[in-house]
């Protein structure tokens, strides 16, 4: 069984206009998306911003009310307030936030930020959770005299670390990672990252990681997950997303890696505007009348794209993927 | 669980004293080192702060000293005496009561209110807005109804027809009087900035630790605008001193056995006063102006103190 299971999850938000305020529309935020992850492994959930991944990390960690559909964990819907509170849902689900500054309460110490979920959920002796605090500060590579600092005086990457240290700090199942490097520079993100891997290893944690930056994506996770206007347009091992990419969303995105070398500066050149003709004029085949995904529909084993079925059999054979 | 941490680290209980110790060494200062850093900085702050402190507790002590009810009498002796004479420092109105003692015992009463009102309508204006930003909803659109209503109310009206319908008020219905009308301001302001606070990550963060709401609004969203808070609390104090001092001067603050600042400015309502007596209102005018100057410095440092890209006092 995996570790969660979301099951046609949708997050709307409701647009109210005139003068009753009446509910006219809504903003399909997340719009009916399934896929499970496994324990210990970290899976990648991908796509440009307002494509609603964020919004799904936040109903996985129970930060944002979901409209309809299902996430099982243990067996239980935790979609419901209750479940939650019965399991201690959030002792074993914690996340990592984008921004580490504001995700840091300015006023308060390291010390007090770390111990807040220790003390919310494990009710230590004052020594225990100092020396807990402590000992997950060294995880992480910071020094015990952070313990009385404000995050004001750290950089970034050292603000970005205490923010892990928090969420491994009560021994999670699963931590939702919600681009957690993209405010980086580049150098500390691979710090960040490779605490990140560390600490997976160490304690066997999965990750839902979230981000827009398909090079870390790569180096991060076996598992992907591209989304596009709140839905799935493709699902697969790192090696089917990155090898046979099927759907024009994917491989528009793939297209996007900025490349360094400068000899075939040309020929990228060439290959980014082709997928982007091809994106533009072939957007009826792409998605629905309404401009939306199509259902997925399995093409191998572990890959999954949102196309009509003809379609993504003529693609897949194109790619010389092993037909399901 | 703990041996999973154990393991992976290299910190163990036998270092947690000198590890604890080397952290205090390196520890960021505390708020109050820090506000008086901060005063230190500001020398007219420090001087404004001396003469409020100092002011207050003259007039809270030497008030006991003054029986009021004697001095009120009249004596016709000393109609308007001139001021600076031994048994009159400041004067004497037209009843020959002596302005130095009013000035005390009415200072008292005017600061005692303007304290008291301070407090609790700065108490329930805060806790309302933080209230009312934090839940947002069904309950933030009930709460700002309410406010909404007493906004819609003639605030200085129903104060004034409140005084004349209730029978023996003194001033510590006045301030309750008072208090009903004067959160208003605190709370709307307190719920715009928790409205954008309650949006920032570490409030996510909390939630996701499992911290319960009132823990979240009062201990992680509160100290976060307290910057906001203090320069509220402070400016509103140098108001309420108006508040009264101004309805007094209509008349219809404390009654007038009670000596009070506004019952003194009151005196310059005769013009006579105004051109020859200037010394039966020009203190209680002059009190007035300081204590508020001083007030608002104070409340400058107060802030500088709470928000750390403002200091101006040592670097921690």
């Amino acid at each position: 069984m995996s570790l969660i299971e979301i099951k046609d999850l949708k997050v709307h938000y409701p647009i109210r206009t005139g003068f009753w305020n009446r509910i006219t529309d809504s903003v399909r935020a997340v719009d009916g998306i399934t896929f499970n992850i496994e324990a210990g492994e970290t899976y990648g959930l991908v796509g440009e911003s307002g494509s609603g991944k964020s919004t799904t990390g936040k109903s996985v960690v129970g930060l944002e009310k979901v409209t309809s559909g299902s996430i099982m964990y243990k067996g239980v819907d935790i979609t419901k307030k209750a479940n939650r509170t019965k399991l201690d849902y959030n002792q074993d689900v914690q996340m990592i936030f984008q921004d580490s500054l504001s995700s840091l309460n300015p006023r308060k110490r390291i010390e007090d930020i770390i111990a807040e979920p220790l003390r919310n959920f494990e009710h230590l002796s004052k020594d225990d959770e100092k020396l807990r605090v402590l000992q997950l500060l060294d995880i992480v590579g910071l020094d015990a005299d952070a313990l009385y600092k404000y995050p004001h005086q750290f950089s970034g990457g050292q603000r970005q670390r205490i923010g892990v240290a928090r969420a491994v700090a009560t021994n999670p199942k699963l931590i939702i990672a919600d681009e957690p490097v993209s405010a980086l520079d580049l150098s500390v993100q691979a710090q960040v990252l490779n605490f990140m891997k560390k600490i997976q290893r160490e304690f066997g944690i999965s990750y839902l990681f979230i981000s827009h930056d398909l090079g870390v994506v790569r180096h991060m996770c076996n598992n992907i997950a591209i989304m596009n206007r709140g839905r799935l347009v493709e699902i697969g091992t790192r090696e089917d997303i990155y090898n046979h990419p099927l759907h024009i969303y994917t491989k528009r995105l793939l297209a996007a890696i900025p490349e360094t070398n400068v000899n075939q500066r040309a020929a990228h050149r060439a290959s980014r505007l082709a997928v982007e003709k091809i994106y533009q004029e072939q957007q009826s085949k792409y998605y629905d009348e309404n401009g939306e995904a199509f259902p997925l529909i399995q093409v191998s084993p572990t890959h999954a794209v949102a196309l009509p079925e003809n379609i993504a059999k003529q693609l897949a054979s194109q790619e010389g993927e092993v037909q399901a | 669980m703990a041996e999973n941490f154990e393991q992976h680290s290299d910190v163990s209980a036998a270092d947690l004293a000198r590890l604890t110790q080397e952290a205090q060494a390196e520890a960021t200062p505390s708020t109050a080192k820090i506000i008086w850093s901060e005063f230190k900085a500001d020398k007219p702050a420090m001087a404004a702060l001396f003469i409020i402190v100092g002011f207050i507790l003259f007039v809270m002590i030497g008030a006991l000293f003054i029986n009021t009810p004697k001095m009120m009498e009249t004596n016709i002796m000393g109609y308007f005496n001139q001021p600076f004479t031994s048994d009159y420092w400041l004067g004497a109105d037209s009843g020959g009561r002596s302005v130095a003692k009013q000035l005390i015992v009415g200072s008292r009463n005017s600061i005692g209110i303007a304290i008291g009102l301070t407090i609790i309508s700065s108490t329930f204006g805060i806790c309302w807005g933080l209230i009312s930003g934090y839940f947002n909803g069904y309950i933030d659109w009930g709460m700002q109804r309410v406010y909404d209503f007493m906004m819609m109310l003639p605030m200085t009206m129903m104060i004034i027809v409140l005084v004349t319908i209730i029978p023996h008020y003194n001033s510590v219905t006045l301030t309750l009087i008072f208090s009903i009308f004067y959160w208003e301001g605190t709370s709307r302001l307190i719920r715009s900035r928790t409205l954008a606070e309650s949006e920032k990550d570490y409030v996510s963060a909390s939630r996701t630790s499992g911290t319960n709401h009132w823990k979240i609004i009062f201990r992680e969203i509160m100290p976060n605008i307290s910057s906001l808070i203090i320069v509220d609390c402070t400016l509103s104090f140098a108001e309420n001193i108006g508040v009264e001092t101004g309805l007094s001067y209509l008349g219809f603050g404390l009654p007038s056995q009670t000596p009070s600042l506004g019952t003194m400015i009151a005196n310059a309502n005769d013009p006579n006063n105004i051109t020859q007596y200037w010394w039966t209102w020009l203190p209680a005018a002059l009190e007035i102006i300081i204590l508020c100057l001083s007030i608002s410095y104070v409340g400058q440092v107060l802030r500088r103190a709470a928000d750390a890209s403002q200091r101006q006092g040592a670097a921690d």
